[in-house]
């Protein structure tokens, strides 16, 4: 008869103690397991363009989600750490579905920071698809309103800039107004705007100009132009660049009508151009003096670690790594995984934070923001309306 | 008024293409290499004067480094990429795609070092003047014209007149009897290159100060160079400058006729045009089977 001296030894004795190790281990590691997970790495996944004509937002872009990610370690917010999954989209819609696949399928993001109207629309369905969440702050198509239930603008988007604006060309009296615009949706948008917003204030559209979105020489443009004599030149390409170009050019051409475009004036090869001086803009309202804690942390942060001034994009996409965390955070606090639905119902749920700028309520795929009307003088971007 | 100031403005342009195309059928013409990083010298030309502009350098000594950056690049490429490649008898696929990995290389080192945005060289020699009633012209066009036709006349001196330019026109008909006859087709390579790269120096400060440059704008460079050198005939130098000089005026003029979103499209309905019904080019020779 054996005894249990010979089950703990010989080969039935290995088999007992090796049970008995994988019982008092698996007990261990289920104890462990949250704490295990908090001190996970969270992923969030960037889709910007960091190559090409439009690299210089993307750059811009990524330092705001740094400085977030670093406001957030330095708080403490999470028991775990969010790293950045940058995908360079290259400005363009193709890029933009390959970026989107390679964030889904290969890093498995749970939460995107997108940026620009091809790319978002182009990603936004591989997003919705795999349930990540998606939030853009750059991008000002029209048509990304409700594009998926998955993807949350914190910025205006580009009609209701023309909206506000509009308005304010009736008080200057404005009247011929002339439009230079790239054949997608963001110059779509604002072209369908303003054929039927300005005949309301008294002004019209005298003329429009489609620009391929890489034309960089618009002399036979100007030429046009000058025969067309509008009170105003609106300019809606989503080519940083390309606004750049077409402003030197206008005025090179030795005309002084009045330029406006909207909130990609904010970049500093537009802003900074000695050939924007007087541009006019509209953008987001950004109180860069303000006192509000977060605000006044990301400006001073902002120019102490990047010597420029903050822009409204860069303010968004800080507000989008803030908004991840905050997210993140509730799901912790849950004992939820977090996953892309996970973190919509969190959103949906709460409805509200404290983002820089002031609390930010979300509500319909969108954040409630006011709007200002920009004047560029002498480098300096000033509020006129 | 409005075709006048058109046309004057795709003169400007035409020159522009003139001389970059003008660089690449050189060196094409001459060496039979595919040189497509030929709108990387553009870049690297066009923004070492920018750089030096913009640190205070008197503007010859800026274009005198210019000139020095696109040359040294030009022979670079030409001894150790394109040499080593035809030593081991690559296939001309090779040499494109490492053209094509240095041109891209090029543009990620600018953007890296000089960031990414485009930048312009500001002088009120780009600021229009009414010249005529409607008819606004800046003085960078007569600069352009002037420039241009210097250039363009000491080139074809060269070609014509010197010893070293007659071996790079023999170069191009016959590297193996150039040899026979003594002449070193190596050395006349590094020449080509030289020639080449220094001929898109001006057409890149020009665009520099005009419309701007950007790390991507090498790209384009190279289309419209290449596509100037199909039209003008592979090998003439002269049709590549003259089908420049007529793709960039066709650019400008067609919007009288269409929409402003085609004028660059047509540069390359003319070069299909070309290819279907005039496949030698303007100035090319037909070859024999």
């Amino acid at each position: 008869m054996k005894t249990s001296f010979h089950l703990i030894t010989g080969k039935q004795g290995a088999t007992w103690r090796r049970g008995v190790a994988t019982v008092l281990a698996s007990a261990a590691m289920s104890l462990a397991a949250p704490m295990v997970a908090w001190a996970q790495s969270y992923t969030l996944g960037t889709l910007f363009p960091m190559s090409g004509p439009n690299a210089e937002a993307g750059a811009i872009y990524t330092n705001a989600v740094d400085l977030a990610l670093k406001h957030i370690a330095q708080d403490h917010w999470l028991k775990g750490t969010i790293s950045v999954k940058p995908t360079d989209s290259l400005g363009t819609p193709q890029g933009g579905a390959v970026g989107m696949s390679r964030l889904v399928n290969v890093e498995k993001v749970p939460y995107a920071l997108v940026g620009f109207t091809g790319v978002a629309k182009a990603s936004a369905p591989i997003g919705d698809r795999a349930q990540v969440m998606m939030v853009n702050g750059g991008a000002v198509g029209p048509d990304l309103a409700k594009l998926s239930k998955y993807f949350w603008n914190i910025i205006p988007l580009a009609n209701q800039e023309v909206e506000f604006l509009i308005p304010w060309l009736g008080e200057q009296k404005i009247k011929k107004i002339a439009i230079i615009y790239v054949d997608d949706p963001l110059g779509q948008g604002i072209l369908s705007e303003l054929k039927a917003g300005l005949p309301g204030v008294g002004s019209e559209l005298v003329s429009s100009y489609s620009v391929a979105p890489e034309l960089q020489q618009f002399s036979p443009i100007i030429a046009r132009l000058r025969n067309d004599k509008p009170d105003a030149i609106y300019i809606a390409s989503p080519n940083i660049t390309q606004i750049a170009h077409i402003i030197k050019q206008v005025r090179d051409g030795g005309l002084n009508t009045q330029i406006i475009t909207y909130g990609a004036a904010n970049f500093p090869s537009i802003s900074k151009l000695p050939e924007s001086d007087g541009l006019i803009f509209t953008s987001q309202a950004a109180d860069w003096g303000s006192d509000e804690p977060t605000m006044k942390r990301f400006v001073d942060e902002w120019r102490k670690n990047y010597g420029t001034e903050p822009t409204t994009y860069g303010l968004n996409y800080y507000n989008g790594a803030l908004l991840y965390g905050y997210l993140v955070r509730g799901l912790e606090q849950a004992g939820k995984p977090v996953t892309g639905t996970n973190l919509l119902a969190e959103l949906e749920r709460v409805g509200h934070y404290a983002l820089a700028g002031g609390e930010a309520r979300f509500s319909d795929s969108t954040v409630t923001t006011a709007m200002q009307i920009n004047r560029i003088s002498k480098g300096v971007t000033e509020k006129v309306k | 008024m409005l075709f006048l100031q058109l046309l004057a403005s795709g003169i400007q342009t035409g020159i522009l293409y003139a001389l970059t195309a003008a660089g690449f059928a050189l060196i094409f013409g001459a060496t039979r290499i595919f040189h497509v990083a030929h709108g990387a010298t553009f870049i690297i030309a066009g923004y070492t004067y920018y750089e030096l502009h913009q640190v205070g350098v008197w503007w010859p000594l800026a274009t005198l480094a210019a000139f020095a950056m696109a040359i040294a690049f030009g022979v670079f490429m030409a001894l150790y990429v394109y040499r080593p490649i035809q030593r081991s008898e690559g296939s001309f696929f090779t040499v494109f795609v490492a053209a094509f990995g240095a041109s891209i290389s090029v543009q990620s080192l600018v953007q890296y070092f000089f960031g990414r945005g485009s930048v312009m060289v500001s002088t009120p020699l780009t600021m229009a003047q009414e010249t005529l009633p409607g008819l606004y012209l800046a003085p960078i066009l007569a600069v352009s014209i002037v420039v241009a036709i210097i250039v363009f006349t000491c080139v074809h001196l060269f070609l014509d007149r010197r010893n070293a330019g007659l071996g790079l026109r023999a170069l191009s008909e016959s590297p193996g009897l150039l040899e026979s006859f003594g002449l070193d087709s190596k050395r006349l390579t590094i020449l080509a290159f030289v020639i080449g790269s220094a001929l898109v120096v001006p057409a890149a400060i020009f665009t520099a100060v005009s419309i701007g440059i950007q790390p991507a704008s090498g790209h384009r460079v190279m289309l419209i160079s290449l596509a100037a050198t199909i039209v003008g005939g592979i090998g003439s130098l002269r049709g590549a400058v003259l089908a420049g000089l007529v793709l960039g005026v066709i650019e400008n003029l067609v919007i009288t006729m269409v929409d402003t979103q085609w004028s660059e499209a047509v540069s390359f309905l003319v070069l299909f045009a070309f290819i279907m019904f005039r496949p030698n080019g303007l100035f090319g020779t037909a070859v024999k089977k």
